[in-house]
């Protein structure tokens, strides 16, 4: 088939020229198609295969390769450097039912036979039929509606489409905000329980055996008198040798009275830490 | 005599020192369920598993220093397993940016006659406490997310008392000295849990009142 470009006023130089750009634009163009190609052809391959490990997101990857791909061929088609395609026009030489070696190679296997069955297909210049007409359906509708209100719908997705960008593009600190104050309504965690927790996992803030004097639950049923086995790591007890009041008296005793009298005041008495000068086998 | 001097120098010889790196925080009981459904959905897939423990910690008063502290843990759900004994050394004080807290670490695991075997070394029961929870485990990650019980009678776990209205939430990792990588990806897995929760590295000596 030849490519015979619509005849104009132009010089054989020109000609020239023009012949050469459009070489070069449809060498690129090519180039371009078969990277669309490879990458549909690569994504195909990994919905039918490998769906059950493909993620969502490597998913929309695909399509933006596929999208930017096809941005760059709009680009290409509208650089000036490129002649118009619209002007050359595609006349079939030869048509044979015969099976074709070299097309079958171009064209990896897909189009074996350069017949009559495949030219209305692959070198259709018109819209489909179908599409062609929606096309003549929507024209119809546009003429019927008339000019004003049809500008009146302009304006109005103008509007819309404005005021989407308008918040999409604004700064993302007013978006921040709003779901940091939403977040902070209800709050799922409390430091202070953090500390105490740890304090309590840690070395035993809150559990020793003998009731601590904090601001601990009241009411629960009260331990008799403790007397420890030594001193315990809560309270310090200044050094073996001299016996001394422990501390665990004195605290305890306010709290067991408030109890409703179950068990008997008798916290107040001489307890002696039983380390030091008690020890058995000191010297 | 003199009883022997009680070091707290870590233990070594035998086996390979064990560190564990611990970072730590809390959740409150209304946000239990969407921690433990995101934790079910970042941690490996397994049944989510759940346990009761009886965890007495013991002292053992030397002539002088800081007391040599082990903790003796029974699981009141499989009262049949073991008893489990684990010594748990001074955090490291590496450098600030270290993210997790790593202390030394010994763990093993001891017949029913442990308590008064400690008894009879001379160790004194400090205080004991009960923790059920859940646990899940991420490669060698394991986070606990426990509810603390105070016992009120010594003994008696079945009369306990809750600590807090928080549960404890504890990301830890048991591995030899020096792998700094581990505490970078438990930084990064803590990332993932906030702002549930903010998991961080809690220096127990600054609780002390």
């Amino acid at each position: 088939m030849i490519l015979s470009s619509s005849p104009s006023a132009c010089s054989p130089a020109m000609q020239q020229r023009e012949e050469k750009q459009l070489e070069a634009a449809t060498e690129s163009l090519i180039s371009r198609v078969a990277h669309v190609k490879n990458a549909l052809h690569s994504f195909i391959y990994k919905l039918e295969n490998e769906y059950e490990r493909l993620t969502w997101p490597s998913v929309l990857d695909n399509f933006a390769l596929l999208s930017g791909q096809l941005n760059t061929i709009n680009k290409l088609l509208k650089n000036e450097k490129t002649p118009s395609f619209r002007n050359q026009v595609i006349i079939p030489l030869l048509l044979s039912p015969d099976r074709d070696e070299d097309l079958a190679k171009l064209t990896e296997q897909r189009v074996p036979v350069f017949s009559h069955e495949i030219v209305p297909d692959y070198l259709r210049t018109k819209p489909d039929p179908e599409v062609e007409e929606q096309e003549k359906q929507l024209s119809v509708e546009s003429a019927r509606i008339g000019p004003e209100v049809a500008q009146k719908q302009i304006q109005a997705l103008n509007k819309l489409c404005s005021n989407l960008l308008e918040k999409l593009n604004n700064p993302r600190d007013d978006r921040d905000s709003e779901s940091a104050s939403m977040r902070q309504n209800k709050p799922s965690f409390n430091p202070a329980d953090t500390n105490a927790l740890v304090g309590a996992v840690a070395f035993g803030k809150g559990l020793s055996k003998c009731r601590p004097p904090g601001p601990v639950a009241p009411g629960h049923p009260g331990q008799g008198p403790m007397m420890g086995g030594g001193p315990t790591l809560q309270q310090v007890t200044i050094g073996g040798g001299s016996g001394q009041q422990s501390a665990m008296g004195g605290p305890g005793a306010p709290q067991q009275q408030g109890q409703p009298g179950k068990m008997p005041s008798s916290i107040k008495t001489n307890i002696k830490s039983a380390s030091g000068s008690m020890h058995p086998y000191n010297r | 005599m003199e009883a022997p001097p009680v070091t707290v120098m870590p233990v070594t010889g035998g086996t390979i020192n064990m560190m564990e790196y611990l970072l730590q925080g809390s959740v409150l009981d209304q946000a239990l369920e969407s921690l433990l459904h995101r934790l079910r959905g970042l941690c490996d897939n397994m049944e989510p598993e759940t346990f009761t423990d009886h965890e007495l910690v013991y002292l053992l008063k030397g002539q002088q220093g800081n007391p040599f502290i082990l903790r003796a843990r029974r699981s009141l759900s499989h009262p049949k397993s073991p008893w489990h004994l684990r010594y748990l050394g001074q955090p490291e004080v590496g450098d600030k940016s270290r993210h997790a807290l790593v202390r030394n670490c010994v763990d093993v695991a001891a017949s029913h006659s442990l308590p008064e075997f400690l008894n009879e070394m001379g160790f004194r029961m400090d205080h004991e406490f009960v923790a059920n929870g859940h646990i899940f485990r991420k490669g060698a990650m394991k986070v606990v997310v426990s509810k603390l019980s105070r016992i009120l009678v010594p003994g008696n776990t079945e009369n306990t008392e809750r600590l807090s209205l928080s549960y404890l939430v504890e990301l830890s990792v048991s591995a030899p000295a020096g792998q700094d990588t581990v505490s970078e990806d438990m930084r990064s897995f803590a990332e993932q849990l906030k702002p549930l929760v903010h998991l961080e590295k809690i220096d127990p000596s600054k609780q002390r009142h």
